[in-house]
């Protein structure tokens, strides 16, 4: 296989160009340019006033994880360890144990997710056989005065709720 | 070498042992017959068909390679449509009931029906019936949960039970669909072998409720190891793991196959030692009865020891020959006694005629090996004149010697274990128990074998050689104590104590019974 050279033709070499000064008072008038006109007329431009307004989420963006449960309640998650085998930051620390609701056999009594270590790749969502853990929260704020904050447990993570129907987040987006 | 003879598979010409069945004997030169209810312990049973294979112009054609003795000149199919199909079919055959539970099965991860769908299988359920409902859970006694959904009726464990413990508690009733493996009404599991029913099933329908859902096979590191529960020495396989932010502890034993010493199989009591190695240990060093870093600990013992006017070394059947030959040298040098006196440790009556023995002590046959007295008439005559007893892990209290018979002299302990001694020590130096360690024992048939270190600690206790060595020993290392023993033992002369084979060496009755003291 062949490999296409581009030449690509050097430019800067103009008279005008070397004086130099010419060419950054043409740089600074179209930063003044936009200064004036966004400063007049801050309508137009393309910033976010974050924190007044928050970011459109769509239903198939990553945030902090939640555990789902089934219609009754009961705890959909039944600690086959995929998340956390999958898991390529070595963040979820799960602890199993009998279970007793007449579901199955096996349920976590222990669902800990460390934070600050999770890459928010999805991969345990990818992995979970029981559609238990999704990271359809929208919550992309965390914050936190200790390291152990960041360690989200069973019940914190089973008492969030998604903004989002199951459709949407079946179709992927709002 | 046994006799070898020549045959072909899947048109490629193997050598391979006389004498075997085709199972075993291509399974030596690397080539796998799938099978699922032949085990090399249980021998041939023939109930899955899983092992059928083609022989070239044999009459049957088609056989179970378990039941058919490898001979000369013959001519296996392995890889013929019928052969791939028959396999397909009966995987097939295997899974119309079997829940596909694997998400919440023990067994995942280490599973015949997981490996040999991949192998094997590979096609879509067309079941459009619903599963025949089993029992689940089912308590079967001695810590073995059934679960009946999942089980493929090889009936490993029922010829375990007749033929190997000979108790024959378990059973299958009931034909076709409706078979299953159950216990007599009322009458449980109840032999002592009985968890490794839990080993021999290929699937998940044996579980230990012990190691149940505690962790998934595939996070456990697989170290080799000996079991330290009695003089049996047992070979097995320490499962261990290290979890994010906690230390490497060790989840379960399983039984490692060696034929020399104890098979296919370890005794439930053995299986079970796990715990002590977990939790029952000796953590914070003293130093004259008050806490003390591990350092200073060790320096005021060594101080202590050097003051010492008699010093009486007590030793434990449990310590490697590495070990105790270090002990022996150190007590030379401090001019002391060495005893290792611990009757407690045999349990009269409690062992039988296969793995279980009356000792619980790993080590025992080294004593005469290296000269070491184990007589009580030395033991207490040396107690009585000693002002420091400096005790190598042994627990006096089973054997009948309590704190205040001591008398004056003070205590010094290192361990791994606690107990009433250690409670009773002003020097305590905590060490690395055997699954921490390397090192060698002789088992109470004279099978020299070796162990070496599995699982590691995320602060490592001390090995005990390296605390010797810092109170005035002379050996580095274990590599230093074999060598050492080489040189000075006569049993050992001959022998090369480095390179002690896997499967372990069995010394001949005068190496064992030659007492140099």
């Amino acid at each position: 296989m062949s490999i296409d050279i581009k030449t690509v033709e050097r430019k800067g070499g103009t008279p005008q160009e070397r004086v130099y000064l010419v060419e950054v008072f043409k740089g600074m008038a179209v930063t003044f340019g936009h200064f004036i006109r966004n400063f007049l007329d801050n309508s137009k431009l393309y910033v976010r006033h974050y924190p007044e307004v928050e970011p459109e989420i769509t239903a198939r963006w990553r945030g902090r994880h939640r555990l789902t449960r089934h219609e009754d309640g009961t705890v959909k998650c039944v600690a086959c360890f995929m998340c956390q085998t999958n898991c390529p930051a070595k963040c979820i620390m799960i602890e199993a144990g009998e279970r007793n609701d007449g579901r199955t056999e096996k349920l976590p009594v222990r669902f800990d997710i460390d934070l600050l270590e999770c890459i928010y790749c999805g991969f345990c969502v990818e992995a979970c056989p029981m559609d238990a853990i999704r990271m359809d929260t929208g919550i992309y704020a965390l914050t936190g005065t200790e390291r152990d904050s960041f360690v989200i447990g069973l019940n914190e993570l089973l008492q969030s709720e998604s903004p989002f129907t199951d459709e949407e987040y079946k179709k992927g987006s709002k | 070498m046994a006799d070898t003879i020549k045959l072909s598979v899947n048109g490629v010409e193997v050598e391979v042992q006389a004498g075997k069945n085709l199972v075993d004997a291509v399974a030596a030169v690397g080539i796998e017959i799938p099978h699922i209810c032949y085990h090399p312990a249980l021998g041939a049973d023939g109930n899955c068909r899983m092992c059928l294979v083609e022989i070239e112009d044999g009459r049957p054609p088609l056989v179970p390679a378990c039941k058919t003795r490898a001979v000369e000149g013959m001519k296996v199919r392995l890889d013929s449509e019928k052969i791939k199909k028959i396999q397909r079919d009966i995987m097939e055959f295997e899974l119309i009931n079997h829940p596909i539970d694997c998400p919440i099965c023990d067994q995942a991860g280490e599973c015949i029906l997981q490996d040999y769908y991949m192998k094997y299988d590979g096609a879509q359920s067309r079941m459009r019936v619903p599963q025949v409902v089993k029992g689940k859970k089912i308590d079967f006694g001695a810590g073995v949960v059934h679960d009946q959904e999942r089980c493929v009726l090889c009936a490993r464990c029922v010829r375990f039970t007749r033929l190997i413990t000979k108790t024959g508690e378990l059973g299958i009733v009931n034909r076709t669909d409706q078979a299953r493996v159950n216990i007599f009404p009322g009458r449980p599991l109840s032999n002592r072998y009985s968890l490794n029913v839990v080993d021999l099933c290929p699937v998940g329908a044996m579980t230990s409720s012990d190691f149940r859902f505690k962790q998934r096979a595939w996070f456990l590191t697989k170290s080799k190891g000996i079991c330290h529960g009695c003089s049996k020495g047992c070979n097995i396989f320490i499962d261990h793991n290290r979890e994010k932010y906690q230390d490497d502890i060790i989840y379960r034993y399983r039984p490692r196959h060696n034929e020399q010493v104890n098979g296919y199989f370890i005794c439930d009591a053995g299986r079970m030692t796990y715990k002590q190695e977990n939790e029952k240990r000796l953590r914070t060093p003293l130093a004259s009865g008050q806490q003390a870093d591990l350092e200073s600990a060790i320096n005021a013992l060594k101080r202590r020891l050097d003051q010492a006017a008699n010093p009486f070394f007590v030793v434990s059947p449990n310590c490697s020959l590495e070990q105790m030959h270090a002990i022996q040298q150190l007590a030379a040098q401090k001019k002391a006694t060495v005893s290792g006196f611990s009757e407690g440790y045999i349990q009269e009556g409690d062992g039988d005629d296969w793995l279980i023995q009356d000792d619980k002590a790993a080590n025992r046959a080294a004593f005469a090996v290296l000269g070491i007295d184990e007589t009580k008439e030395v033991f207490n005559s040396a107690l009585k004149g000693a002002d420091l007893v400096v005790n190598f892990g042994n627990d006096l209290s089973l054997s009948g010697v309590n704190n205040t018979s001591l008398g004056t002299a003070e205590m010094a302990f290192i361990g791994s274990y606690a107990n009433s001694c250690a409670d009773a020590a002003a020097y305590l130096v905590p060490v690395a128990s055997y699954s921490e360690d390397s090192g060698s024992i002789i088992n109470v048939d004279g099978v020299l074998q070796r162990y070496e270190t599995a699982v590691k600690k995320n602060v490592p206790f001390p090995n005990m050689l390296s605390v010797i060595r810092q109170l005035g020993g002379g050996l580095d290392d274990v590599q230093a104590a074999r060598t050492s023993l080489g040189n000075t033992v006569e049993a050992f002369k001959k022998l090369d104590l480095q390179n002690i084979p896997a499967q372990g060496l069995a010394l001949t009755a005068s190496e064992v019974g030659n007492v140099t003291a």
